[in-house]
């Protein structure tokens, strides 16, 4: 990226002296300030109080009766937090999470590479073709997705099996995807990649558009395999994006709620409850505040441990300097 | 761009160049045949939703799901309109969409700018902080966010939502502006300031022309995004009167819990088609910008 990024650096302007500057250095600051605030204020608000606001209810303990009165909450320090973490329950749930986000990054990362680099060398009415096929999965909303895909695996109704038993045979007719969790698993799974991968082929298609041609051709011309070209030219230059999307996707994947929820009709068994739907069950479903608050905390760090390196790259990447 | 040159290449001599060109088309043909058929598995859910959307509950339960319906009659659309109140539903989510999404290119674009054009003393910090958001999963903030606003009277209120709308979109919007305005020329902006521009008029009539594609691509980006949500609205918007103000997805969720009582599928898939309408006409209408933007705004 640095090729592309390096503008010539900025002469000092001669003629200014050195305190007129200072003052528009000043009145700069004041101004970029002044345009920052808004934002600063709404993040303040509405993202930075809660957490903080989360943090604390997580030492606490919050129920039905406080919620009412609007009392403060008795302090339970660290009770809360050693609930969780004692309770298996709940580290099967962290598991659970965990191996979904890793098997559906991948699955939808690699397959929206394969298709923007599909998309390349395809004639342009395919592409397009392509393209608004992707922008309509990419505008569903999640839950107008979910019930899609629950009517297409209903037991009785569904579209699936009524495929499956024209090919598989007349088994599949009234087969119920959600009683064997791996096969929930696999259609929760099927959903989040169908999703996810419109917005991973668009973005990556569109940075696959920055790839010098004459990089390519030249590497051709020296009798570099595909598989070379994409792995020593391609590839390296569409690190940075794919840093983003895939800290995106992995963000995302890991606070999975919608899709496991709404195909499990708002009351997802354990087995299909992730870390999301588990710590809003708790804290909204059986009124324990701050249980959910510490399952949210807990989720987090859990999160940023994992990603901080790559999190970081993500910032940098779109630093400003 | 450094590692690419020092890529180590073979040098062969290149291979007969007819065996390379039947190779490339066989792969072609097959690139082809592995698209379309992604397509049709990607399109395929959705044209079954807008097929079955035209059918009669009966029809639905035929047991043959890529049947045509025996008429195409609007009359699922106008029951999801009116009796499930889709139609209620549709138009508070325009508008909330529609204000929350100004506010957020209004406010974002604004510390973006800043953030990517001015250095000062926080800048640094302020960045961070904007978008350390990005790394927050939404729901989080969920059970502190309802004390919040519950305590500020905004609960069950349109512009708590909006609110809450904006600040969760500002993040990625300020991520990806930031990105993009560091990629104008600073030529112009600097023979603007010499010119005596003020900061908004350069703000207004300089930098908000060149970056159009990448201020378009962002906002589509909200707008889906916004348009999209189930998870806020449904925490916040709750308690007496609520059903009155619900945004669309709340009212999709509202008829599939009802369906298992009343037997409404066909008004479900008429209100999930009704749901995807509008994003069309906005993908239709700023295709060619998406395009243009994503590909500028995406990589530096």
């Amino acid at each position: 990226m640095q090729a592309v990024d390096s503008r010539p650096v900025q002469a000092p302007a001669p003629l200014k002296t050195a305190d007129r500057s200072g003052a528009r250095r000043k009145r700069d600051t004041r101004t970029a300030w002044l345009l920052s605030l808004p934002t600063l204020i709404i993040l303040i608000g509405m993202l930075g109080y809660p957490l903080y606001r989360m943090i604390v209810l997580s030492f606490q303990n919050m129920r039905l009766r406080e919620l009412f009165s609007g009392a403060t909450p008795p302090w339970a320090g660290v009770d809360q937090y050693a609930k969780a973490l004692t309770d298996d329950v709940f580290w099967g749930i962290v598991a659970r999470t965990a191996a979904f986000t890793v098997v559906s990054v991948t699955l939808s990362v690699t397959a929206g590479l394969g298709i923007a680099l599909l998309m390349r060398r395809v004639h342009a009415k395919v592409r397009i073709f392509m393209m608004v096929a992707m922008m309509f999965v990419w505008a569903l909303p999640q839950l107008v997705a979910a019930q899609a895909f629950r009517w297409l695996t209903d037991s009785d109704f569904g579209v699936l099996n009524y495929l499956f038993s024209k090919v598989f045979g007349d088994e599949w007719l009234n087969h119920s995807w959600f009683v064997n969790p791996w096969e929930g698993w696999a259609v929760i799974t099927t959903l989040v990649v169908w999703a996810g991968i419109p917005f991973l082929a668009i973005s990556l298609s569109a940075g696959l558009t920055q790839v010098p041609k004459e990089l390519v051709e030249a590497a051709t011309v020296d009798g570099a395999s595909s598989w070379q070209t994409l792995r020593n030219i391609t590839l390296p230059i569409l690190k940075p994006l794919l840093t983003i999307v895939t800290t995106l996707s992995v963000i995302w994947n890991f606070g999975l709620f919608t899709q496991n929820w709404a195909l499990r009709d708002s009351h997802p068994e354990p087995v299909y409850q992730t870390l999301a739907t588990y710590s809003y069950t708790q804290a909204f479903g059986r009124s324990l505040y701050s249980y959910g608050s510490a399952i949210s905390v807990i989720t987090v760090l859990l999160m940023l441990g994992v990603m901080v390196f790559y999190i970081r790259q993500m910032f940098k990447i779109g630093e400003v300097d | 761009m450094s590692n690419v040159t020092t890529m180590d290449a073979p040098v062969k001599v290149s291979a007969p160049q007819e065996k390379t060109r039947r190779e490339l088309k066989a792969f072609n043909g097959l690139a082809h045949l592995a698209l379309i058929f992604w397509a049709v598995v990607t399109a395929g859910p959705l044209l079954w939703v807008v097929l079955a959307s035209f059918k009669s509950n009966t029809e639905i339960f035929l047991g043959e799901p890529f049947a045509l319906p025996s008429t195409f009659s609007l009359e699922t659309y106008l029951s999801a309109w009116d009796q499930a109140h889709i139609g209620r539903y549709f138009l508070n989510s325009v508008f909330v969409v529609l204000v929350s999404t100004a506010g957020t290119m209004l406010f974002g674009s604004m510390a973006a700018y800043v953030l990517a054009r001015y250095s000062f003393v926080g800048n640094r910090i302020v960045y961070y902080l904007f978008v350390s958001g990005l790394a927050f999963p939404t729901f989080m903030a969920l059970g502190p966010l309802f004390h919040i606003l519950k305590n500020m009277g905004l609960l069950n209120t349109y512009h708590g939502l909006i609110m809450v709308y904006i600040a969760y979109s500002l993040p990625f919007t300020i991520f990806f502006l930031a990105a993009f305005f560091k990629t104008l020329p600073h030529e112009i902006d600097e023979a603007a300031t010499v010119d005596g521009a003020s900061h908004t008029r350069k703000f207004f009539q300089i930098m908000m022309p060149m970056a159009k594609s990448g201020l378009v691509s962002i906002t589509i980006f909200n707008i889906v995004g916004q348009w999209n949500q189930y998870l806020l609205p449904l925490v916040i918007m709750q308690g007496q009167g609520a059903d009155q103000k619900w945004v669309l997805t709340q009212g999709i969720a509202n008829i599939s819990t009802q369906a298992g009582y009343h037997a409404e599928w066909s008004t479900l898939f008429a209100a999930l088609t009704l749901s995807i309408i509008p994003m069309i006409v906005v993908y239709a209408i700023f295709q060619r910008q998406i395009q243009a933007g994503l590909t500028a705004g995406a990589v530096k």
